[in-house]
C-alpha cells in the first residue's frame, strides 16, 4: 500500500504555499478554521485569517466583496455548507459576478458516513456545474490537493476544490503532468476505460490492478478538473476502447457519469457508458470504508462491475 | 455644508433623475417604478454631493463604492449613472428591448458604474461588507453606500451581513434602508414586520439615524455626519413614499411593478412637469 496523507493537512500545507506566493491570498473561516486545514496559515498569516462564525451565506457574499477589492478569498467548509446551503450566492455573487473566490468543500461526499446525509455532499458537483463560468476541482491524491490549490490562484474567477476527510493514498509520482482541465492517463489500455475522480481515484486505480490479473487491459484515467471537462480524452477513450466506466463519489445524476455521457451526446458519439456512484437515495450511515463498498465504490466491486461489462 | 444653491441643484437634479426613470419606463413600457422613485433623493444625494466617483475612471481604485442591495430599483441608478455621465443618456431610451445594455436588474459588465450584479433580495449587504473590509485592508479610506428595500431586510442573510459588519467594525459602510412601507403583498408591517426597525439594527451592533427620504438636506447631512460613531457601521432608515412624484402611483403596493399605459405615462409626465414648475417658481 501507499503512503497515506491527511486531505484536510495537505490542504492546510498547499493554503501556506500560496499564501507565500501570493499576498492577497485570505482564508475566510465558518467557526471550522481547524477542521479545515487551516490552523497553519492562521499561525502564519493571522492577519489575513478572517472568522464569520457559521454564516455560510454571509461568508461567500463578504468574499464575492473581498475579491472585488482585488483579494483572492478561500472559504473552506464542510461541502454542503458552502455549496448547497449558499447556492444562490455562489452562482450570483461569485459566478454571475466572476469574482475570484475559491470555495473548499472538505469532508465532502460520504467522507462524514457516522454523520448522516445533512452533513454529506453528493449534488455539490451536479448544481454547481450549471453555474456558468465556474472552475471545479476534484483532486484524486495529494499531490493533485496541491496542484489544483496553485491552479485555483493562476485562475482569475470562481474556483470550486471537492476534497475528502479519510487519508488518500500517493498515485501520482512528484512532477507528473499536471494542467487544469487536462485529465492524466495513469494507465494505457485498450479494453475498457475507467474514469476516476477525487476520493474514489484510488479504488479506481486498485480495481485496475485487480483486474490485470485477469489479463484485462484497463485504461484509467484520473479527471481532477470536472469543468471544464477534458473533452479530448474522453472523446478518445470512447473511440479507443470498448467501455466507459465513471467512478465517482456523488450522486449518479449530474456528476462525472452525467458530464460523460452528456459529452458523448452533444458529440453524437456512441459509446457503451456505465456509470458507477450513488443512486437517488439518502445513505446509511457506518463506517466510511464499508459505506463505499456497500454502494458498490470498493476496489472489489468496481472490478466485477467491470468484469460482468466484459463477459 | 449645504448652501441654498447648492440644494435647489439637487432638487433639479433629482428630477432629472425621476424623468429618466420615466423615460426608460416609457421605453420599456414596464419597470420597478415603486422603489425607483422612492430613492430618487437619495441616489442623486449620493451620486452628487456624498460620493467620490469618477465617470471618465470608473474603477478608479480611490472611488466609493454603491451597492444597491435591492437590484428592482434600478431604474434609479442607470438614471443617475447617466446623468453623472458614466454613460450615453440614449442607452436609457433601449429600456426593455432585446440585448439591452440595460437589464431589469443590474449587471456590472453591461455598463460602467455598476458594482455588483444584484437582484436577488439579501445579497447587497454581504458583498458590501466585504468591499468595506477590503478597502479598510488596503488602507483606503474609500466608503462603501448601500440602498437596502424595507421589504428586502425579511431575507435572514442580511441580518447574517448585518452581524458581520458590525463584528468586524466596518465603520466605512453607510447602509440607507429606502422604508417606503410597501412590498408586493401590501405593507411591510402587514406582509412581515420587523418592527421595531431601528432598535433592530442597533440590537445588530449598528449606529442608527432616522430621516425624511425625501427631503435632500436631511439626506446630505446626516450622511456627511457618517460614520455616526467610532468603530460602528451607520444606517439610515429613510421614509420615503413609494412612487413618490407620480401621483396616481404614490404609496400604491400595485405601482412596484407598472406595466404602463400610454394614458398614464402622459398623466405620469404632467405629474413630473408640475413638479419642474414648482422648482422654478
Amino acid at each position: 500500500m501507499s503512503e497515506l496523507k491527511d486531505p484536510r493537512k495537505t490542504f492546510g500545507e498547499a493554503l501556506v504555499e500560496v499564501g507565500e506566493l501570493y499576498e492577497n491570498v485570505l482564508a475566510i473561516s465558518t467557526d471550522s478554521s481547524a477542521g479545515s486545514g487551516m490552523t497553519p496559515f492562521k499561525e502564519k498569516f493571522p492577519e489575513r485569517h478572517l472568522e464569520f462564525g457559521i454564516m455560510e451565506q454571509g461568508a461567500i457574499g463578504f468574499a464575492s466583496g473581498l475579491a472585488t477589492t482585488g483579494k483572492i478569498p478561500f472559504v473552506v467548509a464542510i461541502a454542503p455548507f458552502v455549496t448547497s446551503r449558499p447556492f444562490e450566492m455562489f452562482r450570483n455573487d461569485l459566478g454571475y459576478m466572476k469574482q475570484n473566490v475559491k470555495v473548499v468543500g472538505r469532508c465532502a461526499g460520504i467522507s462524514y458516513s457516522d454523520l448522516g446525509a445533512t452533513h454529506q455532499s453528493l449534488e455539490d458537483i451536479a448544481i454547481l456545474r450549471t453555474i456558468p463560468g465556474v472552475t471545479l476541482f476534484n483532486p484524486g491524491d495529494p499531490a493533485e490537493i496541491k496542484n489544483v490549490v496553485h491552479a485555483a490562484c493562476e485562475i482569475n474567477g470562481p474556483v470550486y476544490i471537492k476534497i475528502g476527510k479519510n487519508k488518500m493514498p500517493v498515485l501520482h509520482q512528484a512532477g507528473y503532468p499536471f494542467e487544469a482541465g487536462k485529465g492524466v492517463v495513469m494507465r494505457d489500455g485498450k479494453d475498457v476505460t475507467i474514469i476516476g475522480t477525487g476520493t474514489v481515484l484510488s479504488k479506481a486505480h486498485l480495481a485496475t490492478q485487480i483486474l490485470e490479473k485477469d489479463e484485462i487491459d484497463v485504461r484509467l484515467i484520473d479527471i481532477h478538473t470536472l469543468k471544464p471537462i477534458d473533452v479530448d480524452i474522453i472523446l478518445k477513450a470512447a473511440s479507443e476502447t470498448n467501455y466507459i466506466v465513471t467512478v465517482e463519489e456523488h450522486y449518479l445524476a449530474g456528476g462525472l457519469g452525467s458530464e460523460v455521457a452528456e459529452l458523448l451526446a452533444r458529440e453524437g458519439v456512441c459509446a457503451k457508458i456505465k456509470m458507477i456512484g450513488i443512486d437517488d437515495q439518502y445513505v446509511k450511515s457506518g463506517p466510511y470504508e464499508e459505506l463505499l463498498s456497500l454502494y458498490g465504490l470498493g476496489a472489489e466491486q468496481i472490478a466485477q462491475t467491470v468484469k460482468k461489462l466484459l463477459l | 455644508m449645504l448652501t441654498v444653491k447648492d440644494e435647489l441643484q439637487l432638487k433639479n437634479i433629482t428630477l432629472n433623475i425621476r424623468k429618466k426613470i420615466l423615460r426608460q419606463i416609457k421605453a420599456g413600457r414596464m419597470g420597478h417604478i415603486g422603489g425607483a422613485m422612492s430613492i430618487a433623493e437619495i441616489i442623486t444625494a449620493l451620486y452628487f454631493k456624498i460620493m467620490r466617483v469618477d465617470p471618465e475612471n470608473p474603477d478608479w481604485p480611490m472611488r466609493d463604492r454603491f451597492v444597491l442591495s435591492a437590484g428592482h430599483k434600478c431604474l434609479a441608478l442607470y438614471a443617475v449613472l447617466a446623468e453623472k455621465g458614466f454613460f450615453e443618456e440614449n442607452i436609457l431610451d433601449t429600456y426593455g428591448s432585446l440585448g439591452s445594455k440595460l437589464p431589469g436588474h443590474p449587471n456590472m459588465f453591461e455598463i460602467p458604474g455598476i458594482e455588483t450584479n444584484t437582484g436577488a433580495l439579501g445579497h447587497g449587504l454581504s458583498i458590501a461588507g466585504g468591499m468595506a473590509m477590503g478597502l479598510r485592508m488596503d488602507g483606503l479610506q474609500s466608503k462603501v453606500y448601500v440602498i437596502m428595500g424595507d421589504g428586502e431586510l425579511a431575507e435572514g442573510s442580511n441580518w447574517e451581513a448585518a452581524a458581520a459588519c458590525s463584528h468586524h467594525k466596518l465603520s466605512n459602510i453607510l447602509v440607507f434602508v429606502d422604508r417606503n412601507h410597501l412590498q408586493i403583498a401590501g405593507r411591510t408591517v402587514d406582509v412581515m414586520s420587523y418592527e421595531p426597525l431601528d432598535e433592530r439594527w442597533r440590537a445588530f451592533g449598528w449606529s442608527v439615524r432616522e430621516i425624511d427620504g425625501h427631503n435632500i438636506r436631511q439626506i446630505v447631512e446626516v450622511a456627511e455626519a457618517f460614520p455616526f460613531e467610532e468603530h460602528k457601521p451607520s444606517v439610515i432608515i429613510a421614509n420615503t413614499v413609494k412612487s413618490k412624484g407620480i401621483s396616481f402611483a404614490e404609496d400604491r403596493a400595485d405601482f412596484h411593478y407598472w406595466k404602463a399605459t400610454d394614458e398614464e405615462i402622459l398623466r405620469a409626465e404632467q405629474d413630473l412637469l408640475e413638479i419642474e414648475r414648482r422648482l422654478k417658481g
